[in-house]
């Protein structure tokens, strides 16, 4: 029973992982644990595999050893387990990936109509109802060429919620934005996160990750080196390499 | 006096200002601009002479054409129906210009965007090409047979740009898609089959339609030796086609395909929702320039034996009295041909305005 439960907690789970860019071995045993509700923020130099770790969950990287299993499902060649787990899984790119050709509105309905099968009445409720709540519904009829950073950050967020996914995605959300947009789209996942989201974060605001945190992941050459709550983590680093690269981004 | 607003604009200088800044400054240049302006006033004088002044119109005097200095256009006027028509016979060319007409009406609708859903096109130019068949071939409603060796003229060149360009797309699209494919085999196979027909000549690949396929191909499956041509021209410019489809797909950020991918979408749909609309955005310069191409090519089908409308044009002035008038016969067919393709460069100047909406 106590198995059970525990199990159907698990949003992500991660054991032994590997994986290889051609000879570059860019993930080493990778364990990693995400309880449903958990918000966690992976930080680490260019380079460490942050991103490729958060691609590997919803399969945009393959990995080569090791087991993924996300919301209780194995990520392997299955492809209606991947299918299945990309719908429960949202994800925010740095470049924001919206479709330029569509407007935003479009962007937010189309998985909707094509995945979800909802009629266009019903998807453009529910959008209008998460471009509020990311605060800019007053957009909707426009392109994304036509927003700033933040907004079109924004919109990738509401497109993904749309979707009602279980988990959330961030693969450093604020590295592509002009400095004063930075905090609209940290204000917006902030909410998210106090409304319960399960939420794995590639990020270097490490104001975030203090605030909304529940664990910060510090990785270093394909390998997790440190991980703890905030406080601990970002007062009393452990390792070495954590308490090098915390001084050189925490400096200024 | 500048008031604060006008101080705050770039400085503009007049039309007037800049053409006398640019084409008259110094007594050399003074003179050839006044040279270049004497001589395309004189063309122009020359040209509007030709083709209106001096000229000809009437069928009835023939006779004063050896004297005129201007276009003798009574050719056309005589000859008209063999330069549109062909070989068509002489009672039913109403059929072959309905047929035309139709056609043009196909291709027009087709380029207005309330047709540009899968459902509407298909069933627009399953209508269009049927109506157009029903027309030309006839052999239904009490309409005599004509078969394709007999059609000629416009509605021939119309007939052939249409299905090649038809048959060609879906083609292409499917091409520059397997081209891309994840899986070795079919991008390499992909790949091998346009370079192969990349590699040869047009005028080889119709002739090998028209002559040699017969040898080889089952009866059932040879047709007639005007589709044989219009299936080998439409593989011809699907696989040029795909290259550039396939650099509008190229040019997209893979990211798009992600986005598409943790949404959830299937392969189709992110193809035909996220990567095509912004592939043929991306090269549409390109696509509209190969069917501007294939527009003119299909004067090569002459070659195995059809009589579209330059080779129509070519039998119209060949016999006896029109034999001095051919410039008048090749002005009017480059007039037709003029008239579609500027048409079709203006409709992918006003596509690539409409489908920049958005983008800065």
């Amino acid at each position: 029973m106590s198995d059970q439960q525990s199990n159907a907690q698990a949003a992500v789970t991660m054991s032994g992982v590997n994986k290889w860019f051609d000879e570059f071995h860019v993930l080493k045993d990778i364990e990693l644990n995400v309880t449903l509700g958990e918000k966690i923020v992976i930080c680490g130099p260019s380079g460490s595999g942050k991103s490729t770790l958060i691609r590997c969950i919803c399969k945009l990287e393959d990995h080569q050893r090791g087991d993924i299993t996300v919301l209780g499902k194995a990520l392997n060649d299955d492809i209606s387990n991947i299918d299945e787990i990309r719908r429960e899984v949202g994800m925010v790119f740095q470049q924001f990936n919206l479709f330029p050709h569509m407007t935003v509105m479009e962007n937010c309905t189309l998985a909707q109509m094509l995945v979800r099968k909802k009629s266009r009445k019903e998807a453009e409720e529910i959008a209008m109802n998460f471009l509020n709540k990311v605060r800019i519904p007053e957009q909707a009829m426009k392109y994304p060429g036509e927003l700033s950073g933040g907004q079109q950050q924004r919109v990738a967020i509401a497109r993904s919620l749309c979707m009602n996914p279980q988990i959330m995605l961030f693969d450093e959300p604020t590295s592509a934005l002009d400095p004063e947009m930075i905090s609209e789209v940290l204000d917006v996942m902030v909410s998210l996160a106090e409304e319960g989201m399960t939420m794995v974060c590639v990020t270097h605001e490490m104001g975030f990750a203090r605030r909304v945190a529940d664990r910060v992941i510090f990785m270093d050459g394909g390998e997790i080196v440190e991980q703890n709550e905030p406080e601990t983590f970002f007062n009393k680093p452990q390792n070495e390499r954590t308490q090098l690269f915390l001084s050189q981004i925490l400096q200024h | 006096m500048v008031t604060v607003a006008e101080s705050n604009l770039p400085p503009r200088s007049s039309w007037l200002a800049i053409m006398s800044k640019r084409l008259f400054d110094g007594p050399v240049n003074t003179v050839v601009t006044l040279l270049c302006i004497g001589f395309f006033a004189w063309l122009l004088y020359w040209i509007i002479d030709w083709v209106f002044l001096s000229s000809i119109w009437s069928k009835d005097d023939v006779e004063q054409c050896k004297e005129a200095t201007g276009a003798c256009w009574s050719v056309i006027h005589a000859r008209h129906r063999i330069i549109l028509f062909g070989l068509f016979p002489f009672e039913e060319h109403w059929r072959s210009t309905l047929a035309c007409v139709v056609m043009i009406v196909t291709m027009i609708a087709s380029c207005v965007s309330w047709f540009w859903t899968a459902r509407r096109l298909s069933i627009l130019w399953v209508a269009g090409f049927a109506t157009f068949y029903v027309l030309m071939q006839g052999g239904y409603f009490g309409l005599t047979t004509i078969t394709p060796e007999r059609w000629g003229g416009l509605a021939l060149t119309i007939f052939i740009f249409a299905a090649v360009s038809i048959i060609g797309m879906p083609l292409s699209v499917l091409l520059a898609l397997g081209r891309r494919s994840k899986l070795p085999v079919i991008a390499k196979l992909v790949g091998l089959f346009i370079d192969f027909f990349r590699s040869l000549p047009l005028l080889t690949i119709l002739f090998t339609a028209a002559v040699i396929t017969p040898f080889v191909l089952p009866g059932w499956l040879q047709g007639d030796k005007l589709y044989r041509v219009i299936v080998g021209f439409a593989i011809f410019f699907a696989c040029y086609q795909a290259e550039n489809i396939r650099a509008g797909l190229q040019a997209i950020p893979p990211g798009q395909d992600e986005a598409g991918l943790t949404l959830g979408l299937s392969y189709w749909h992110r193809v035909f929702r996220i990567q095509l609309p912004q592939a043929f955005r991306n090269s549409l310069p390109a696509i509209i320039n190969q069917f501007v191409i294939t527009f003119k090519e299909t004067s090569i089908v002459t070659i195995v034996g059809f009589f579209e409308i330059l080779a129509s044009g070519n039998a119209a002035y060949g016999t006896g009295e029109w034999t001095q008038h051919y410039i008048e016969v090749y002005a009017f067919i480059g007039f037709i041909y003029f008239i579609f393709v500027f048409s079709l460069s203006r409709y992918g100047a006003y596509l690539e305005k409409r489908l920049r909406v958005g983008h800065v």
